[in-house]
Parts: C-alpha cells; structure tokens; sequence
C-alpha cells in the first residue's frame, strides 16, 4: 500500500493531506483488541478543524486496548487516483483498508454531506445500506449533529449514535470489544447495542434517548493534540467553554438539541488552555461555545487566560459574540479590526418572533463602543425567509446597514468602515420551535435577495447571499424520512459529490435523482401539521415536543420567552442531567 | 543566530515550504525558544530557511536559521528534536552572529534517486553536452529551457544516480531532469525515492558544502 501510494501522492494536489506524520500523534503500535477508524465525510482540512471528532479521536486512543485513526473524504482527484491503481479508501495513520476495522465510525456534520457518506463506502468497497451488509464487513456507525434527524441517512448505518461521543461511542466500543472476544455476529452486537443509551439501531428501530453527559467538568477533554503539518480551516487550539445554549432563539437547533447547559470550571479551563498552548505550539487560542459571552465568569477566565496567552505570544480569539452581550472591555483589551454580529432579523417585530432578545438600543450601543474603539469591517448576519418575514422586515436589515454608517460617520476612529452583510435562507429544522413551519418556495427566495441586493447599492457596503438552491436540498435533507436515502444514493450516482462546497453543488442533479427515485420532496418543503408524528420523533432528545409548541404559538403572538439565565423555562432537557442555570 | 541543519524525510516530503515554515515556527513555540519577533505592526518570528526541495523529494540537507536570545547550540538542538513531528530531525547546529543567508549563497545541490533497477552508463554523458533542451510545463504553459549549464556533475552506481545541479537563483529541478532521463533513453526506470544530500556554494570546480561556512 506504501509503495502503490508514493506512486499516486505526486499526482494529487495538497498530498500532506493523506499521508498524515502529525505532530503528538497518539501511539498506533500499543497492544490493542480493537481498531477504530473514524471517518469524516468531508475534506482533511474541514475534518481536521472539528472539535467533536478531534475529541473522540483522543479518546479513544487514550482507552487501553483501542486503537483510533482517521480517515477523511478524498478530494475528486485522489478518489480517482485510487480508482484507476486499484487501491481502497485507506486510514490515514498507517495506510490500512478502512474495511479492515473493527469498527468503522462516520461523523455526520452537515446535510450536504451526505452524498459523502455514500462516497467514502464506495471506495471502501464496502455496500452502501447496511442491508446489503453481511458479518465479512464491520459495523459502520454514525454520530455527529446531524443525528437530530437521521433517518435520512440511517439506511447507511448499522446504528447511529445519538447524543454526545463521549458517552456513547465509549460504551458502544467497549461493548464492540466484548461481542468480539465472545464470538457474537454482528446482529447479536447491534441487539446489544440497541439497549444503551443513545444508540439507534435503524433495522430494529427502537425508540431511542439522547446520551448526555452528566458533568462537563470532568468529562474527558484532549490537551495534547494533533498538529496538522498543513493549513486547515481553523488552525488554532479550542477550547470548548460550556454545551448548551441559554437563548431560546426559535430557529435554531444547536441552541435546543445541546441542552441542558453545562460548563467547566474557570480553573479547568485554564488548566486546558495553558496546556494546549504548550502542547500545540500554535499561535491562536479559540474559546468556542454556542454563545461564548454568555459563559457565566468570561470577565475571570478571559484575564486568565489571557496572562498565560500573552506569555507565549498568544492570541486569543472570541467567536459568536451576541450583540446583548457584547462586552466593551473585553474588546478594548483585543483590538482587531473585524467584528461579526448577527441580529438574524432586520426589525424588532421580527426578532420577537424568532426570539432573538436583542433590542435596537442594544445594537446602537454596541456598535457604537465597537466603533469609538477603531473597527474597520463590520459584519451582519441574517436570515430571510423566517415565519411572518415581509418587505418591511427586509427593509429593516436596509435600515440596520444605514444605521451603522451613521454610527461611524459620527463616532467612528477609522476612517473606513466595511460592512458585509451576509443573509442565509431560512430552514426550518427539527427539534425547533420552527420544525412544523414550511420553507418559502424558490421564487420567493430569489425575490427576497433580489430586493435587498437592490437596496443595498450603497457606497462600502457588500452584500452576499447563501445559494437558494442549495437550501431547498438542505431543507429536504434535514426534514425528510428514510426514503431520502435511496434518492442519496442515485444523486451520488449521477455525481453529486462534496454538495457542500458551492462549486460542486449541483441543483438538478437532485431534483433528477429525486425524481427518479420517486421521493417526494417536496413534502418535506411543506409545513407539517401540528398533530402529524415527524420523522424524528423516534428519538428523545430531551426537550418536549409539547414545549416546541408552545414556543411556536408564542412566536405567532410575537411574544418572546427569556432566556433561562436566572429562571428555567421548563423544556424539559434537564432529565438528562442538571442544568447549569 | 543558530542555524540547524535537519533532515526532512519520509510523510513531511509531501508538506509545501510554505507549511514547513509554520510547522518550524510552531515546533519553535513547542520547544519554549525564546525567538525574536519582528518589530512591526504584525511581528512575526525572525525565522530563515533555504531554498525548497520539490514536493515529494526528501532531503538531509535542510538549514533553518533563528535569531532567538540567550540559548546554547547543543540545547537547542535537543529541544527542537523533541519538538518535531517525525520525518524533521536535526542532526547538526551552529551559531553565528551574522545571518549567512544561505537561501542567497547556495548556487548547487547534491541529488541522490533511488531506482528501481540498474541503470544505463551512458546517462553519465548527459553532463557533459553543451545544450540539452527540456520541455517544462510551468503553470500550464509548456517552456523549453537548456538545462546543459544546470548539469555540474551525473554518476550512476547500480540502482542510484548521484546528480549536481544548480540550485538558488538559477534552479534546475531534480524531479524533471530524471523525468527527462526516462524519456531520453526511453528507459521504464521507476523512481523510488529522490534525496537532496548537501547544498554547496561557489562555483563549477571549486564547490564546496555550505557547511564549511557555517562551522
């Protein structure tokens, strides 16, 4: 295999990407009775950058007697290559054939990855549903957020891990490594399996719960960690703050899928971060969360981490900062030139609806210190398309864009200020308060972005959109049930492939394969009705359907509900463990 | 100033310059060196290498210059080996107090490939023409160029052809003269693996190791 790949490595483009050699690379010759190969279903440099999997990655490795490597989704060039020499898909630690595993685990990140997944078992010559499968191939699992809803992808997959790897990928592979030593077949292993916590068996189709840890705190977290030897898209060490999100924002399905909410100590943290920082080498330090400003002792924590991050010439990144928030100090002592703030809507009545708790005073006075503070680019975030959206609320995001410019006209230290604004299209997913909403059709979206490219003609200011197209696919891949697979499958056939990135992504290709396949997309465009069982709701995911209503009536009546700092709202997610808040 | 000569073999062959420079500087960071930093508006470490091997050729021959305070040559070159991902190991340090700019200097390189079988004498006589004219696709255009003044020296031994080549501001690339070998005396020789040896300064007839310099 060594010998075959130096062959191919010089006719692909970026071949550091397969060859691997990463710095703290964990032991691969330990005594070991089970092999693990996790998969990503995208590209190394995407892959790399995942916290989820770089955790479970550690994990596993630092667990006696298993052995974990990696293994991304070739780009075209290489599948090709591998294609024309005849070779499988291989792991990217010591070139062994992916199907050699015992257990083959797929992180599914992104809906337009799916046509990946159908991708990387081809070159793993391994059968596509998990039907076709017999005992000669390992089981093949998946995990990753996507499973809010798998059962479009679930006909792939042996089981599907719901809920966080920490819990349930440990005890599956621990239970893997017993069925083996006992000599029970595969079927034996996944009716094994089915009874955990957050595993979902697809042939059996038990009605599942969502793992989740208990405490945040002492659960495992790496330190010393892969350094790729090439870019990747987030080169920076992370450090994960809190699960969970305390801001009900009703289009949103981390904030309602992660909960309950959970930190780690400052201490901890620190702890972490220090080590990272000496173990990695690298020159930026992320903290990461679902709305890091909301961490409830980020003053303490950010000045202690910083005294560590200046010593070793640090620097230290703070992503998703909530305008409400949004800390003045914290930013006078991190002067960059860019800050990103995401209102989603563009009028109050609108962010009542979505309940984005975010006030017009709020925006102005954040704005504002940002601005007196020398900011040079300014990006906003919205979505359009939300329940209720009409042309007055895109005027609003027309109206938030002059605003700024007044602000900086009469506050601002830089001379120049940029200001992208950005708008996705809505989607509504499951496990929101949106999940029974319809998605706008096309022709709609594309008059939305018309009327705001046309009014946001104005001097510094760049408007970009998110492809309709390509949100319609989301839409169906995120709401549909298991006959989406084969539609999966023949897209893949017809060369659907890295759907995620824009160049490669191709509308009618879909379309055909759903046509041809007969699945009926575009019911899972419509709305759904109040009382109808959704296609995921197999699963418990911790937070009651019934609160999903009421959240949904609420947003009718443009009613906000508060965030749970201080008062718990009841969604009914603290079963599972004890909220934070 | 202490400059390192390493190697840079096996899986790291296949990562670019660009990323080597980052893969240095972080094994720097790793190995608590106390670099110095630029002074301007986005410092950055003070940190000098030399002239790059083509993807996929290995080589022992890789120098790495850092100004950094107060550190001893032996100590630095134990922290730095440490601090490396595998396939990147140093194997000799030096100080001087002026940056020799070896990326500048160096005017040739010592080649070594690895064949799969024996090979043809008379490759020897490539050296010794006074024009040779290879195509080279730079970029997607096809240019020709006359590499004969490029070709100090060619030795076969068995399944291993030695080449001197020039290197630094005039180059000539390892990986086309070999491929050029191949179609010239239409030869199915496969290659196995191409090393840099030594960088040299000077010139045709008086080369000698970039080393000497630094010693």
């Amino acid at each position: 295999m060594q010998d075959k790949l130096k062959d191919i490595l010089l006719k692909v483009q970026k071949p550091a990407r397969y060859v691997g050699g990463e710095y703290n690379l964990p032991d691969m010759d330990k005594p070991c009775k089970e092999r693990v190969c996790l998969c990503f279903s995208d590209k190394y440099e995407v892959g790399m950058s995942n916290i989820g999997t770089r955790i479970l990655y550690h994990m596993l490795n630092d667990t006696d007697g298993v052995v974990c490597e990696r293994c991304y989704a070739p780009d075209v060039d290489m599948a090709e290559q591998l294609k024309l020499n005849n070779l499988p898909l291989f792991s990217i630690e010591t070139k062994k054939d992916v199907k050699e595993f015992d257990l083959i685990g797929f992180s599914v990140q992104f809906e337009l990855q799916f046509t990946n997944i159908v991708y990387m078992l081809d070159l793993m010559g391994i059968p596509y549903y998990a039907k076709d499968r017999g005992e000669e191939y390992p089981p093949v699992v998946a995990g990753g957020p996507c499973v809010v809803n798998p059962m479009p992808f679930a006909p792939f997959f042996d089981a599907v891990l719901i809920g966080e790897g920490e819990k349930n990928l440990k005890e599956l592979v621990d239970l893997h490594m017993q069925c083996k030593q006992q000599k029970l077949s595969k079927k034996e292993f996944l009716e094994r399996a089915s009874k955990l916590d957050g595993v979902y068996v697809p042939a059996l189709k038990n009605p599942v719960k969502r793992a989740v840890l208990e405490d945040l705190d002492k659960a495992y977290f790496p330190t010393k960690i892969l350094v790729p030897n090439c870019e990747i898209v987030h080169d920076r060490s992370t450090i994960e703050l809190f699960r969970g999100c305390a801001n009900g924002c009703r289009f949103c399905q981390a904030g309602f899928y992660y909960r309950p909410i959970r930190e780690r100590k400052v201490d901890t943290l620190v702890r972490y971060a220090t080590e990272l920082m000496d173990n990695t080498g690298y020159d930026e330090l992320s903290l990461s969360s679902l709305s890091t400003s909301d961490y409830s002792q980020l003053k303490e924590l950010v000045a202690k981490i910083k005294i560590e991050a200046d010593k070793r010439k640090v620097k230290l990144a703070l992503p998703s900062l909530r305008l409400d928030s949004f800390e003045a100090e914290i930013y006078e002592d991190m002067q960059g030139s860019s800050l990103t703030f995401a209102p989603e809507a563009g009028t109050q009545r609108l962010r009542n609806v979505i309940n984005k708790n975010i006030s017009e005073e709020d925006i102005l006075s954040s704005l504002t210190a940002a601005l007196k503070y020398g900011v040079k680019n300014v990006k906003l975030y919205f979505i359009t398309g939300l329940p209720t959206e009409t042309d007055e609320d895109l005027q609003g995001i027309v109206d938030i864009v002059k605003l700024v410019k007044q602000l900086h006209y009469k506050y601002g230290k830089s001379k120049l200020l940029n200001i992208v604004v950005s708008t996705s299209v809505f989607i509504p997913k499951p496990l929101t308060p949106f999940q029974w909403e319809a998605q706008i059709p096309i022709e709609e979206m594309y008059r939305r972005q018309d009327f705001l490219k046309d009014n946001l003609r104005i001097k510094n200011v760049k408007y970009s959109w998110h492809d309709a197209k390509a949100s319609v696919i989301e839409a169906v891949l995120a709401r549909g049930d298991e006959s989406i697979a084969r539609a999966v499958v023949r897209a893949y056939e017809l060369g659907c492939v890295f759907d995620s990135w824009s160049e490669n992504f191709d509308y009618d290709k879909w379309i055909k394969a759903f046509e041809e396949t007969n699945v009926d997309y575009d019911k899972f465009l419509k709305g759904f009705s109040e009382d109808e069982t959704l296609p995921w709701d197999i699963i418990d995911n911790g937070v009651k359907k019934s609160y999903l209503l009421k959240e949904r009536h609420l947003a009718y009546e443009g009613k906000t509900t508060p965030n749970c700092i201080g008062k718990c709202n009841g969604c009914g997610a603290n079963k599972f463990a004890r909220c934070f808040r | 100033m202490i400059i390192l000569k390493h190697y840079k073999v096996d899986d790291v062959s296949y990562v670019s310059q660009k990323d080597i420079l980052r893969v240095l500087q972080r094994g720097l960071k790793r190995a608590k060196i106390d670099v110095k930093y630029s002074q301007g508006f986005i410092p950055h470490m003070l940190t000098y290498t030399s002239t790059p091997v083509p993807l996929g050729v290995q080589s022992l021959a890789e120098y790495f210059a850092v100004e950094c305070n107060n550190i001893d040559k032996d100590e630095f070159l134990k922290r730095y080996n440490q601090s490396m991902p595998t396939g990147m190991r140093a194997v000799a340090s030096y100080y001087k107090e002026k940056n020799p700019n070896i990326a500048a200097i160096v005017t040739a390189s010592d080649y070594m490939a690895k064949c799969s079988k024996p090979l043809p004498k008379e490759i020897e006589d490539i050296a010794k023409e006074s024009s040779y004219i290879i195509k080279i696709s730079k970029k997607g255009e096809i240019l020709e160029k006359d590499i004969a003044p490029m070709i100090y020296s060619v030795k076969v031994d068995g399944n291993d052809l030695y080449m001197r080549l020039a290197s630094g501001n005039t180059n000539l690339r390892c990986d086309n003269v070999v491929q050029h070998i191949n179609e010239k005396f239409a030869c199915d020789i496969k290659i196995n693996d191409i090393f840099r040896t030594a960088q040299l300064i000077g010139e045709s007839g008086s080369f000698k190791d970039v080393e000497e310099v630094l010693k």
